[in-house]
């Protein structure tokens, strides 16, 4: 479980995120809105790569601070950039990612098999596509097997055929106890096995609502 | 999941690092260039074939050719490291791979004795080709002290390595890395440097092991050392975060 209370995060001038108050429970749920809404700030917040300007996070109770060992052992992370080493093949990064991790290289195959990224192994990162480096990048965030999932734009510059992959992964993913947090433009994707979603404009939480057995409902506005 | 200790994850990112300048070459052939093109120049300039305790005039009396080459070694030495620690977290900036490096369940001194080890073998490899280039442009003869100069050296990179790597990850927050690691590093680094220049000239003149243990510049090293790789062990936290 993600909670969030009172969290500011100010950049200068800008106000990036206004007092977001969020709890989110086991579950995938979809982070949406516009470009520049605050939802790669709330998914770096949340992994502990961002420090708040003021507010209270914590996952699975125990408060976010990127100092802490046993809570970045739960977390994977993927953002906008692949968080992979350009000169390292695909298999070298997720071998490298596996051993400090503590994974096995069986999951290093299974998570590529997920992912169709197979085939690229021993290609060099910085030689991929766009679409190929974020397979990668998300590969590396689910190696591990993590509690919580934090995925920024995981749909960016996928072919339909790609984009399933990537939501069969996810759904591979999830477990009771799991959450996941899916920032994205295409909502569409998302929304079609999502437990929740979470709309957030101009840094300010204005729609949150969880799926139901008997249909959505509102839990905050 | 089988988690490995401390010390198996920081070879991980160690050889990880060795592996990607070895693909690049991005770090190891400017300090090599720099190094090389100082010693050329000095030993057109510098006479090298000169005693090495003759003095040399120099504005406001003399020196010994002794002093003057120890110190354009370690200058030598000192700037070449620079350049190259200097691109520490280079690799790490390109496609946000600081974040995840960041997210890894090792304690922050992991990061910082793989990333102190990773430029120690940079500016050893530097060692290894300049102080035999050094030795023979100056006709150095070191006999059987040559060990000692090891041991010296070993002292001096450990410091050395310590100072620029904790000033590196403070440093590659800037976009004037390259300027600022220096304007941090160079004051921090002054006694090391200073130390290594002395005990070298000794060397240099004949002295031995027992010669330059009892002029106390070992213990400024050691004390040197202790200190500020326990700093950076413990800093690193604040200064990568």
């Amino acid at each position: 479980m993600i909670e969030i209370s009172g969290l500011r995060v100010v950049f200068g001038q800008t106000i990036a995120l206004h007092s977001v108050d969020l709890t989110i429970r086991a579950g995938v749920a979809g982070l949406f809105g516009p470009n520049g809404a605050g939802k790669s700030t709330l998914l770096r917040v949340v992994a502990g790569l961002l420090r708040p300007s003021s507010g209270h996070v914590s996952v699975g109770g125990i408060p976010v601070t990127s100092a802490d060992e046993t809570l970045r052992r739960r977390i994977g992370y993927s953002g906008h950039d692949s968080g992979l080493y350009q000169r390292l093949s695909v298999r070298e990064n997720l071998e490298l990612f596996a051993g400090l991790y503590g994974a096995t290289s069986t999951r290093v195959d299974t998570v590529m098999q997920q992912l169709g990224i197979g085939d690229r192994a021993g290609m060099p990162v910085g030689r991929l596509s766009a679409g190929l480096k974020r397979r990668a990048s998300v590969a590396r965030a689910l190696l591990h097997e993590p509690d919580v999932l934090l995925l920024d734009e995981p749909y960016a510059n996928l072919d339909d055929e790609a984009a399933a992959m990537m939501s069969d992964a996810v759904k591979a993913w999830r477990a009771p106890g799991r959450v996941a947090l899916i920032a994205t433009h295409g909502a569409k994707r998302v929304k079609s096995f999502a437990d929740a979603g979470i709309i957030v404009q101009r840094g300010r939480v204005v729609s949150y609502r969880v799926r139901m057995p008997e249909g959505e409902v509102a839990t905050s506005s | 999941m089988n988690e490995a200790g401390w010390l198996h994850k920081s070879a991980l990112l160690v050889r990880k690092d060795l592996r990607v300048e070895a693909r690049g070459r991005d770090t190891l052939p400017p300090m090599l260039a720099f190094a090389f093109a100082v010693t050329l120049l000095l030993a057109f300039t510098l006479p090298g074939s000169t005693r090495l305790a003759a003095p040399v005039s120099v504005p406001g009396g003399t020196v010994a050719v002794v002093d003057v080459v120890s110190g354009f070694l370690w200058i030598t030495v000192l700037f070449a490291g620079l350049i190259g620690f200097a691109r520490t977290f280079e690799v790490e900036r390109e496609e946000g791979a600081i974040d995840s490096l960041l997210l890894v369940p090792l304690d922050r001194s992991g990061l910082f004795a793989a990333k102190a080890v990773a430029n120690l073998a940079y500016i050893a490899a530097v060692q290894g080709v300049l102080l035999p280039t050094f030795a023979l442009f100056f006709a150095l003869d070191l006999g059987a002290s040559w060990f000692v100069l090891v041991l010296v050296t070993i002292l001096v990179d450990l410091g050395f390595v310590a100072v620029g790597t904790l000033f590196a990850s403070l440093a590659a927050q800037t976009r004037s890395r390259e300027l600022i690691l220096p304007i941090l590093a160079l004051p921090a680094l002054v006694p090391v440097f200073i130390a290594a220049v002395e005990l070298t000239s000794d060397l240099f003149v004949g002295g031995g092991l027992d010669a330059v243990a009892t002029r106390g510049w070992f213990g400024v090293l050691i004390a040197f050392d202790v200190v500020f790789m326990t700093i950076g062990a413990l800093a690193f936290e604040f200064a990568i975060d």
